[in-house]
């Protein structure tokens, strides 16, 4: 009888021990940024989905835009206690926010941020599965200089935060690769007609067109580079290789566009990312982006460390430091600043489908 | 032609079908501004509203969106008969501000509610006169852009006829000149303003569709277009009809030329530059109108 009590004691007492680890999912999934913040959402999601039973437990929490948001987002997930680490949110300014808090509770968020700055503040609480805007930069400017041969560049790029950050980018890498930007102009979110911009950019004496637009204004100069006639090849940036920005074009419109990403699931390529697609698909009904799969990769990353016993933040962010993960998408090791991604790709269409093939991947990009 | 007439002609062109949409959104914004007093700050989100409605129909009716057309602007005029008596009837006694901070919280809820169920990426709607480029000798319009030229004369035309020529505009231009004396001589005043209502927010869904077809639609795309109907409304004189499609076209010259010769993001500044010189030489506008006095 005390035999049985003890293991009923036992059984009473332990039960902290085997509940899920508690791992906050904050996102944009309102606002401007919630076609991208749902798709980290959904990845992270699909790798909670795919853990070990009892693991761990997904709690999402909306960040929408504002930097205020997110920082009262990670306040409120703390006081209902301690946590190992965040799935943080994409949006820089966001990001920027909260890594003070995450400084002081010693709180690693992981994120698939693109702003580049991110890194650089000597924060080792922040991870980046996701090619920084610099790198990302280097690999668009590379593929047009080295792969097609053009030494003329002309740039669009959005005013925004985004736009101006990687035009400045580009600017340098075009440099480091001895091309020139004969042509560089901003257009804010609202311009609907770029036939001016266009005709501009077209007279410029540019080779090539690079564009680093949102989604929006990203489909809007393709669709009218073709109406116009206009011959200068184009390679677009990262919004370009979501399906949902490919799915406002014609395949004709888009025959011979180019654009640079982390990834392209949809391309496919090979099993692992095959089955990853299938998955998605099944979960949420939709075609995975980049940012999805990378969420992925690095949530898996985090629940594996989680498996191995890992239940602070400091042992998160120790193993984060030094380990590596074979992602779906490309390998991860932190590059000593949190950086864990290095890879990135190039896609082009060929005009018959609205799936691009993948022509180049990019690895080892911050190595140089 | 010689190639700078060439460019500036087509500069023009593309301008004038732009301004053509922009001109049918202030004349939305005007009617409920004479029927009401209060400024619709959601006739933007009506426009994006009208997008959404184009392309949930086009995917379950694959036909033109020349069909599309009538059929959007019905659905929308049902939804402005909505929005009036959730946004007008229940402050129709109280002072202006109470309508336009309705018409506030009405359209960001609209942008919410959108974002909510069809997410922020953009989507396409079907177009007016299908893709491609038509030639005019040296100039090139898409059939996008022509038919929202087309479009946006007939209801410009049809909607002056309305007010215009038939008894139901006389009527509504009475009740907004004078609703007190409109009431004593026994005209439905109240219905009068829930069809300018429906009205605007059919012009509205006009808009939409042809917008989102070559533009695209997303939960915001009503910011941008009402801030351009307020510009116009205020360069053209507040209240006048004449004046808001004057504006809305000057508008859409204006970004048109001066983005093509500088930039973009110069012919924004230049924009709201010009319209506080204007405020400053003309404050009531290219043709000011009675009630600008009033409101």
């Amino acid at each position: 009888m005390r035999l049985l009590a003890a293991l009923v004691l036992a059984l009473v007492a332990t039960p902290a021990a085997a509940d899920p680890v508690r791992l906050p999912i904050l996102v944009p999934v309102t606002g401007f940024l919630s076609l991208e913040g749902t798709s980290q959402r959904n990845g992270a999601l699909l790798a909670l989905k795919q853990a070990p039973a009892g693991l761990a437990m997904g709690e999402v929490v909306d960040t929408a835009t504002a930097p205020e948001n997110a920082v009262n987002a990670l306040l409120r997930v703390l006081d209902q206690g301690p946590v190992p680490a965040i799935v943080a949110p994409m949006l820089g300014t966001q990001m920027l926010a909260l890594m003070p808090t995450a400084l002081e509770e010693k709180l690693p968020l992981l994120t698939v941020s693109g702003t580049a700055s991110l890194t650089e503040q000597g924060n080792p609480w922040v991870f980046r599965f996701f090619p920084s805007d610099k790198l990302a930069k280097e690999a668009h400017v590379r593929y047009a200089v080295e792969q097609m041969g053009k030494r003329k560049l002309a740039l669009i790029y959005q005013t925004t935060a985004y736009g101006q950050s990687g035009a400045a980018y580009i600017a340098a890498a075009a440099k480091r690769h001895g091309a020139s930007l004969v042509f560089s102009e901003g257009i804010d979110t609202d311009v609907k007609d770029l036939a001016p911009i266009l005709g501009r950019a077209a007279a410029s004496g540019a080779d090539v067109l690079l564009l680093h637009l949102h989604a929006g204004s990203t489909a809007l100069a393709i669709r009218q580079v073709a109406a116009l006639g206009i011959a200068l090849p184009v390679v677009a940036g990262s919004a370009l290789h979501q399906p949902a920005t490919a799915a406002l074009l014609d395949p004709k419109e888009l025959k011979g566009v180019c654009a640079e990403s982390g990834a392209s699931p949809v391309s496919g390529g090979s099993p692992r990312l095959d089955r990853f697609l299938a998955d998605y698909r099944a979960a949420f009904g939709t075609d995975p982006d980049a940012y999805a799969l990378a969420q992925y990769d690095g949530t898996q990353m985090l629940l594996d460390i989680l498996a191995r016993g890992a239940r602070t933040g400091e042992q998160v962010q120790a193993a984060l430091a030094t380990g590596q993960w074979d992602g779906v998408a490309m390998h991860y090791a932190s590059d000593g600043h949190g950086d864990m991604a290095h890879s990135a790709v190039i896609l082009c269409y060929d005009g018959l489908t609205r799936v691009p093939k993948i022509v180049q991947q990019y690895d080892g990009l911050d190595a140089g | 032609m010689p190639a700078e007439l060439t460019t500036l002609a087509q500069l023009l062109l593309n301008g004038l079908a732009l301004g053509a949409a922009y001109a049918l959104v202030a004349l939305g914004f005007v009617l409920i501004l004479n029927a009401t007093g209060a400024i619709n700050f959601a006739q933007g989100d009506m426009v994006m509203l009208g997008g959404y409605a184009a392309v949930a129909l086009a995917r379950v009716l694959p036909i033109s969106g020349l069909v599309l057309l009538p059929l959007v602007m019905l659905a929308m005029a049902g939804f402005g008969l909505l929005f009036s008596l959730l946004a007008w009837r229940p402050f129709r006694h109280r002072p202006p501000i109470f309508g336009l901070l309705a018409t506030v919280a009405l359209g960001l809820t609209l942008q919410e509610a959108m974002n909510a169920v069809e997410g922020a990426a953009p989507q396409a709607g079907p177009t007016l006169l299908g893709t491609g480029e038509i030639r005019f000798g040296p100039l090139g319009l898409s059939r996008a852009s022509l038919g929202i030229l087309i479009a946006g004369l007939v209801l410009g035309l049809a909607q002056a006829w309305l007010l215009g020529r038939t008894q139901f505009g006389r009527r509504l231009r009475a009740s907004a000149q004078d609703s007190v004396t409109a009431r004593a001589l026994g005209i439905p005043v109240d219905r009068l303003i829930a069809a300018s209502f429906m009205l605007a927010a059919a012009l509205a869904g006009a808009v939409g569709l042809l917008l989102s077809g070559p533009y695209f639609v997303t939960p915001t795309t009503g910011n941008d277009l009402i801030l351009r109907a307020y510009i116009a409304v205020t360069i053209g004189g507040w209240g006048s009809l004449k004046g808001a499609v004057v504006g809305a076209l000057l508008i859409a010259l204006f970004e048109s030329v001066v983005a093509g010769y500088a930039s973009s993001v110069v012919a924004t500044a230049a924009l709201y530059g010009a319209v506080l010189l204007l405020l400053v030489v003309r404050p009531a506008g290219l043709f000011p109108a009675l009630l600008g006095r009033r409101a």
